[in-house]
């Protein structure tokens, strides 16, 4: 017998929520009890703080230009929590037998620590403080937008945490190294985060994995458009194929990396059941490989607006996590989807007035053309050598997490142009060949991410303006 | 029921999957596979979790898939779903206590399981919301 919908105990402040995993957290607490999962690890992890950072900031919190070291190490261990809470099971895939995500991955983060804080700064510059948070407010307003949950979180997560992580244990930093550029990166990821949410919170764990952003007269748009259907119905089966179709798409286009869906909500419906709004890009003009999604005029972006229905599913908890994936108990929640909308933006910077609503009936041939983009690209993936598929990898990561910023900002065109946006650091192509010996991509850099051992904090005396100036 | 294999299922399904597992090395082997027009006589077995390697089998409408790494929060965890194709994933064998170990050293444990499982008759049961199990169809 199926049981009643208690997801909303979630949100009530006593609860601790469930747990999606028997696996819990060290880190940087030694000799301290592990922390959980979930809304729980998320409560020990503010009180264990030592600053007000990870509690609600306001907006002149957010517009100044320097962080603390208490401020900095108290991200650091948040969000190397946050990372092991959405990522460590993950993790657990192994090699993809197609493209060498862990090596592209490991190059991409340190690249990334390197060479974002003057390319960021220097945006900062061009538009200053409060047209960071603008930019991160802009996605209130918009669907088909990569300033979303993944690529916001992933300026601090993946650019500070995993990128000075891995170098702490390719030994070629040490902690006290690059403190300004740190604080750089992190101001970056607030403001765009801070300006996204306007609650005070810049992450979903913070808010019981929620991330309810849209406006509501964009919602009552969105929402405008749902066709109804039941399960097993003609219409629910090519609705729910379509997203699939187009999330695998969205997947290989990115290089099997989650920058290529977008999920926010769940956003609570006057009937009692839910919506989810997904963001999947499908062809990112960015990369060249992308040309064969060209051929087939699959868009820049599909998005999918899926109806819930909790009562019906027996919803537990729903977690609308930090890299834009949703994720509930029971897990399967495709059956009871009763409801759903399509939605078409052709490029990145197609106005919202054009973006336009696609009906189910109409979806097959579009389908045609998303399965014909993906087996194109999986030809075309499949020949590429090793060698080629670690540099695009990397350039997915390095140059689409903050991308989406630079479009925005306008600063696009003089990174590429004044900072080489585009090319590869010395060092960074140096370590391509460090990080095959002795496991460190596929072992260490593992292990030392995904445990949490790995994000030393910043020492208590250190300089707030040092960077690094000795290589040893 | 003779359980064969176990690992976490990527979502609870009443689908039951029939087919012969096939094991798929590299790419080319996913493509001969779609163009030989017998992907739906088979499981697939897979070393990795990722989704990208058998995106041809996904978007051709693969019936089950059994993986030797990875979890529902993987990559080809959250699309198994999403096309609601039975997946078992980090699989091990009932008879043995050989187990996957993230970033460890799982050669043998690989070619033991797919010595195991390759050219078997099964079922996939995904009923559990935790544990999927690999049933010996013969």
């Amino acid at each position: 017998m199926k049981q009643m919908a208690s997801y909303t105990k979630r949100y009530e402040p006593s609860d601790d929520g469930l747990r999606f995993q028997d696996l819990v957290y060290q880190g940087n607490f030694h000799g301290m009890e592990p922390v959980p999962d979930g809304i729980l690890g998320d409560k020990v992890m503010k009180q264990r703080a030592k600053s007000k950072v990870l509690e609600k900031v306001s907006h002149g919190d957010v517009l100044k230009d320097q962080f603390t070291i208490d401020e900095l190490n108290d991200l650091n261990n948040y969000l190397a929590w946050n990372i092991w809470d959405v990522l460590v099971m993950r993790a657990t895939e192994g090699e993809s037998g197609m493209i060498p995500r862990q090596e592209y991955e490991i190059l991409a983060f340190m690249h990334e620590f390197y060479r974002w804080p003057e390319i960021l700064q220097m945006t900062n510059d061009e538009v200053g403080a409060q047209g960071i948070i603008d930019i991160g407010a802009s996605a209130r307003r918009e669907i088909g937008t990569k300033v979303n949950c993944v690529h916001d979180w992933c300026i601090g997560a993946v650019g500070f945490g995993m990128g000075r992580c891995g170098l702490l244990a390719l030994e070629v930093i040490k902690p006290q190294d690059y403190i300004e550029e740190s604080n750089i990166i992190l101001k970056f990821m607030q403001r765009i985060l801070w300006g996204k949410r306007q609650d005070g919170y810049i992450l979903n764990s913070q808010d019981r994995y929620r991330c309810i952003i849209h406006e509501q007269d964009v919602l009552d748009k969105l929402y405008g458009e749902i066709e109804h259907f039941e399960e097993g119905s003609d219409s629910h089966g090519a609705f729910v194929h379509f997203n699939a179709a187009a999330e695998l798409l969205a997947f290989l286009d990115h290089y099997d990396c989650r920058l290529g869906l977008g999920d926010t909500g769940p956003y609570p419906l006057p009937n009692g059941k839910v919506l989810i709004v997904r963001d999947l890009f499908t062809n990112e003009e960015a990369y060249h490989w992308s040309d064969v999604c060209d051929h087939e005029n699959v868009p820049h972006c599909y998005t999918m607006v899926l109806e819930i229905d909790a009562e019906a599913m027996g919803l537990e908890e729903i977690r609308v996590n930090d890299i834009s994936t949703t994720f509930t108990r029971p897990k399967n929640y495709i059956p009871y989807v009763t409801g759903g909308a399509v939605f078409v933006r052709e490029k990145w910077n197609t106005p919202m007035s054009e973006v336009y609503p696609v009906k189910i009936s109409d979806l097959a041939s579009r389908l045609t053309g998303v399965q014909q983009a993906t087996l194109k690209l999986y030809s075309k993936t499949a020949r590429m050598s090793r060698r080629q598929l670690i540099t695009n990898g990397m350039y997915v990561y390095y140059i689409d997490m903050i991308l989406p910023h630079l479009r925005l900002a306008g600063t696009y065109e003089k990174a590429c142009r004044d900072l080489n946006f585009w090319e590869i650091d010395h060092r960074v192509s140096d370590y391509y060949y460090d990080i095959t010996k002795r496991g460190f991509a596929q072992a260490t850099v593992p292990q030392k991410i995904f445990s949490g051992e790995g994000y030393l904090p910043f020492p208590d005396n250190a300089d707030l303006r040092r960077s690094k100036y000795f290589w040893d | 029921m003779n359980v064969v294999a176990e690992g976490y299922n990527a979502f609870e399904t009443k689908k039951t999957p029939t087919g012969t597992i096939k094991y798929l090395p590299d790419p080319q082997s996913v493509i001969a596979l779609i163009s030989s027009g017998k992907l739906k006589e088979h499981i697939l077995l897979v070393q990795g979790g990722t989704t990208t390697f058998l995106t041809p089998a996904l978007t051709m409408g693969a019936i089950g898939v059994i993986t030797l790494s990875g979890a529902p929060e993987s990559h080809l965890g959250i699309l198994s779903r999403e096309f609601q194709m039975p997946c078992i994933m980090t699989a091990y064998r009932t008879d043995s206590d050989a187990r996957y170990v993230t970033g460890g050293k799982n050669d043998e444990h690989f070619k033991a399981m797919i010595a195991a499982l390759d050219g078997k008759k099964v079922t996939l049961d995904c009923t559990n919301g935790e544990v999927g199990r690999v049933v010996l169809a013969d």
